[in-house]
């Protein structure tokens, strides 16, 4: 165990344990790098790929967008495809109303500019706060507001046709426990956003790690559906520790 | 490490059958999460299934087999995304380092969501010696952590307790009127553990998958407590033995399909929570600490053995639990120690000792149900046979513990088989004692037509005829015939 | 019928029909010969050491398997009327010899020419309908999977292809009928509570069938579970496939 400050190497240091681990697999050193054919993708390789899916996309899109609609109530989701943006911000609406909750918080995400939610929720009587922490608004205080907060809005980063499922990447302006915390989820998805496969999906996470020279960002998730458990008797429950109900809006 | 109650497991089996409880709660699994993974297949089509499965594979095998260059490549990229990574021999020594860091950075609440591996280690006893709060808030996790028990399955934690027993333990434990809703209770669990989430110094959680490429941490997960657990805290600890690294993140799709499909039948879970590293200094928010222990404990030992090294391919999906017969009418508990079901038979004697968990590789038909609906395929009645074998005949006396009769009855098997005279003798013995019955009847009561034995009054036949008919001996044997009328061919 | 008369076959009893079912064993032979089989019987044949393997034993195991090895070293197909016997001469023998190259081409030559009984039929000799065996059966029959048979060698079809051709016969469907039966030979006497749970819904599946007759190609398993009919009281009757095949033995 080394000092009590240092918390770079708790345990057995790296060269014994991998050591170890060669003994049992009957090697002496540790093999070659181009063993494993994805690991050697080069960037250009990856922008590629990437090119080929954008391609796809646009030739697919009205399909896919009816895909992600189908699989996305499949997956739990409710599914409102907006004729508009007057008819998203009407939807959000309702679904603020019939919330009940006079406090709203969403992400600081450029889909609000295309979809502006904050007049209408005010004038329903709902407080709307923005999760981006400045320095008026320290992140105990968004806390705070999140954890009182009814319904919490995001837009999405990107949307699986194939599963049905947003992705979320937090970071500056769109805080993890938006979509987590409030009993109510409202995600909006624009046409921008789609993607068909899980394949598609990490072949572009990975190409901008490797762009950005080993960086992606803390977390990702993907949310299908509400919250749910079937732990006591196998019997399904929704909005266990995350939201209750989930919707989806898609603009496009 | 939690108690090792493996050497019970005929005795708790017996009382696990007796259980009617236990039965309902069993019935409820197989007919659940198995139906709906058939769905699962059928949608796939089972040849697009079966090229998953064994795409997967070959994923883990060319993982494991070069296990050294990809948990030096995970270091790397988990420390470049600003974590870190401990490397931990034993059960020990990884709980001192989650305790250290506890203590070293003043924790004083730890909420946890699902890992296996921290049931293995007997991590939350180390934990609140130090001081710590620890709060399991997977709502399986968070019934028997207040009963007191142990999970008896590797998904579904809880399924043993029906939905009268949580409404006395929350009764109990928590000084709420006896309320036997469901709904109310999950509602409960949500309340009570809100605050927890928010007020927690550190979260712990397992781990799915950790991407080698690029340092990252995957959790699948349903009810939302992965995410809290994972998010709110200032430091995140995932716990998680050495064996659940891949190699790129492209593979995870392969197995984002199969895991849930194969566990519960779910197209996919609710969320998948991929960690890199701690929060970044412009996120809104994230732990400031990211650590991954990986754990050995054992597992070098399966990883050394070539006859048991597919045990690590295992993504712990349950689906060999949800189809075994024997499982089935014995639940989690009576293996009498972490893993259970058909991979825990093999796992557990290779983590706890096989002569201590010697009857948990015997307790099986063969049947190879678990093999066909493993993800992975990976074959768990070879193993199982590999450590029969080892327990009857292995050089090392650590593991050889068959018990003598057992090796004095396969020897004598042998000499009584190794020629048809030996053997007709004995045939024609056994007929002898046959037609004594007769005479004197209180021998082995037969049935009228002389077909049957009601109740054999020999050691192991005697189990046999509990429950079944034992047939008694023809009058001539295949060999008989053969020779008095079959060997020449009239046809 | 000449069709198949190239075609000679040594026929590996199995130690549970040559004490127990001998009947099984004859109609077996009668069946063959009637499809133009020369039907040969190594005499010393005893057990394929299955058992003893099963319960790690494996040096145990050897003594018996080359026993076997020998016996039908000059064989041209060794028909096996069980699948749990077939698999251990075709699947486990070659795990049993792995580290002795010279008994390793003997169990891989062996491997090559042993089949189950019914893959036998239907495809070394190519029986479409079961008729061509003279089989008639009235009455209806559930029909049981063996494990080995299923799993180990993945013969899945064959028998109810055989099954659906005879004439007279209808099949009832058995509810799990992939499930174990409970046998797993040693397990059904080490873990006899277990084993008596499992025979007892798989018996339960039997009798909801409504069908009067239960099939299968494993004698073991099927002694199991008429053991188990037996005390219960029930009528159905239990035959091996062979059986349901030639007629004459009904």
């Amino acid at each position: 165990m080394t000092t009590p400050d240092s918390l770079d190497s708790l345990g057995t240091p790296k060269a014994e344990f991998l050591a170890m681990v060669r003994q049992a697999l009957g090697r002496e050193d540790i093999p070659p790098a181009e063993l494993y054919p994805r690991l050697t993708d080069t960037v250009a390789e990856l922008e590629d790929q990437a090119t080929q899916i954008r391609q796809r996309l646009e030739e697919s899109l009205p399909a896919l967008l009816d895909k992600l609609a189908d699989m996305a109530a499949k997956g739990g989701w409710n599914v409102h495809r907006a004729t508009g943006t007057e008819d998203a911000v009407g939807y959000i609406e309702s679904i603020v109303r019939d919330s009940g909750t006079a406090n709203v918080v969403r992400s600081a995400q450029d889909v609000f500019d295309q979809v502006p939610v904050d007049s209408a929720l005010t004038n329903l009587g709902a407080k709307v706060t923005v999760v981006l922490r400045d320095d008026e608004t320290p992140r105990e205080v968004l806390r705070e507001e999140i954890r009182q907060s009814g319904v919490g809005i995001t837009g999405a980063d990107y949307a699986l046709a194939g599963t049905g499922s947003l992705i979320i990447l937090p970071r500056k302006g769109l805080s993890r426990l938006v979509s987590l915390v409030p009993p109510v989820h409202i995600a909006l998805v624009r046409a921008q956003d789609l993607l068909e496969t899980m394949d598609d999906l990490f072949l572009l996470r990975r190409l901008e790690y490797h762009q950005r020279g080993g960086e992606m960002g803390s977390y990702l998730n993907f949310i299908t559906g509400p919250s749910r458990t079937a732990d006591i008797e196998m019997t399904i429950v929704e909005g266990v520790h995350g939201p209750k109900e989930v919707h989806m809006v898609i603009l496009g | 490490m939690p108690e090792i109650k493996t050497q019970d497991f005929s005795a708790a089996s017996i009382a696990a059958i007796n259980d009617p409880k236990l039965r309902r709660a069993l019935d409820r699994v197989a007919s659940g999460f198995e139906v709906a993974r058939l769905d699962r297949v059928a949608e796939a089509t089972p040849e697009v299934w079966e090229d998953w499965r064994q795409q997967a594979r070959d994923i883990k095998e060319h993982t494991i087999e070069h296990l050294d260059y990809y948990l030096d490549l995970l270091y790397t990229n988990v420390t470049a995304a600003g974590g870190h990574l401990h490397f931990a021999k034993d059960a020990d020594q990884a709980n001192e380092i989650v305790a250290h860091i506890a203590q070293t950075r003043g924790v004083k609440v730890a909420t946890k969501s699902k890992s296996m591996v921290s049931e293995e280690l007997g991590l939350n006893p180390v934990l609140e010696a130090v001081g710590v709060e620890v709060w399991e808030t997977d709502l399986g996790e968070y019934i028997i952590q207040l009963a007191e028990e142990t999970p008896s399955h590797l998904v579904a934690p809880a399924l043993h307790k029906s939905k009268e027993d949580v409404a006395e333990l929350f009764s109990e434990k928590l000084g709420i009127p006896y309320d036997e809703d469901i709904y109310h209770m999950a509602a409960t669990a949500r309340e009570v553990l809100r605050d927890k989430f928010m007020e927690a110094d550190l979260g712990i959680s397992g781990a799915n998958f950790i991407v080698a490429e690029t340092g990252t941490l995957v959790i699948i997960t349903n009810e939302g407590n992965g995410r809290l657990s994972t998010s709110a805290p200032r430091i995140h600890i995932g716990i998680t033995g050495m064996e659940k690294v891949i190699p790129s993140m492209q593979d995870l799709s392969i197995f984002l399909r199969l895991l849930p499909q194969s566990a519960t039948g779910q197209r996919i879970t609710s969320y998948v929570s991929m960690i890199t590293g701690p929060r970044r200094s412009d996120d809104e928010d994230g732990p400031e600490e990211f650590h991954l222990v990986l754990v050995d404990n054992g597992r070098s030992n399966m990883l050394a053995d070539p006859a048991l090294r597919e045990a690590l391919y295992c993504i712990r999906c349950g689906a060999c639990l949800n189809i075994c017969p024997i499982y089935a009418r014995v639940g989690g508990h009576a293996y009498g120690w972490v893993y259970p079901g058909p991979i825990g038979a093999v796992v557990t004697p290779m983590l706890v000792g096989l002569k201590r968990a010697k009857e948990l590789p015997q307790a099986s038909s063969l049947c190879g149900a678990c093999r066909e609906v493993c993800p992975i395929k990976i074959d768990i009645p070879r193993m199982l046979l590999d450590l029969r074998k080892k327990t009857a005949e292995s050089p090392d006396k650590n593991l050889r513990s068959a018990p003598r009769i057992e090796r004095v009855l396969a020897s004598l098997y042998v000499r009584l088989m190794s020629g048809p005279k030996l053997l007709g003798m004995a045939i024609r013995f056994g007929r002898l004692l046959q037609k004594t019955e007769r005479i004197i009847p209180f021998f082995s009561p037969m049935t009228k037509d002389g077909k049957w034995i009601r109740k054999a009054p020999l050691p192991l036949l005697s189990r046999w005829t509990r429950s079944r008919d034992l047939p008694t001996l023809p009058k001539q044997t295949f060999h008989d015939i053969w020779n008095k009328e079959l060997s020449r061919d009239d046809s | 019928m000449t069709q198949n008369a190239n075609i000679s076959a040594d026929l590996y009893v199995t130690c549970v029909i040559d004490q127990l079912y001998p009947e099984v064993g004859v109609s077996v032979v009668k069946v063959l010969r009637r499809l133009g089989v020369t039907v040969g019987f190594p005499k010393e044949q005893t057990c394929c050491g299955q058992p003893v393997y099963n319960s790690g034993f494996s040096k145990d195991a050897r003594t018996l398997a080359k026993r076997v090895l020998q016996q039908f070293r000059d064989s041209e197909y060794v028909v096996v009327p069980s699948g749990s016997c077939a698999a251990t001469l075709r699947v486990f023998y070659l795990e049993l010899f792995a580290e002795d190259p010279d008994l390793l081409v003997q169990a891989k030559a062996l491997s090559a020419k042993t089949y189950e009984f019914s893959e036998f039929l239907v495809n070394v000799l190519k029986v479409e309908d079961a008729s061509a065996c003279g089989a008639t059966h009235q009455g209806t029959v559930t029909y049981h999977p063996s494990c080995h048979l299923m799993r180990e060698l993945g013969v899945k079809s064959e028998p109810k292809k055989l099954l659906s051709t005879v004439p007279g016969l209808e099949e009832k469907e058995l509810a799990g009928a992939e499930i174990c039966c409970g046998f797993g030979g040693t397990f059904s006497v080490k873990f006899p509570h277990i084993s008596e749970g499992m025979v007892a819904d798989k018996i339960a599946n039997v009798q909801a069938s409504g069908a009067d007759t239960l099939v299968a190609c494993d004698m073991s398993c099927l002694m199991n579970m008429a053991g188990a009919l037996n005390r219960q009281g029930s009528d159905i009757k239990v035959r091996h496939l062979a059986q349901i095949l030639d007629s004459e033995s009904d």
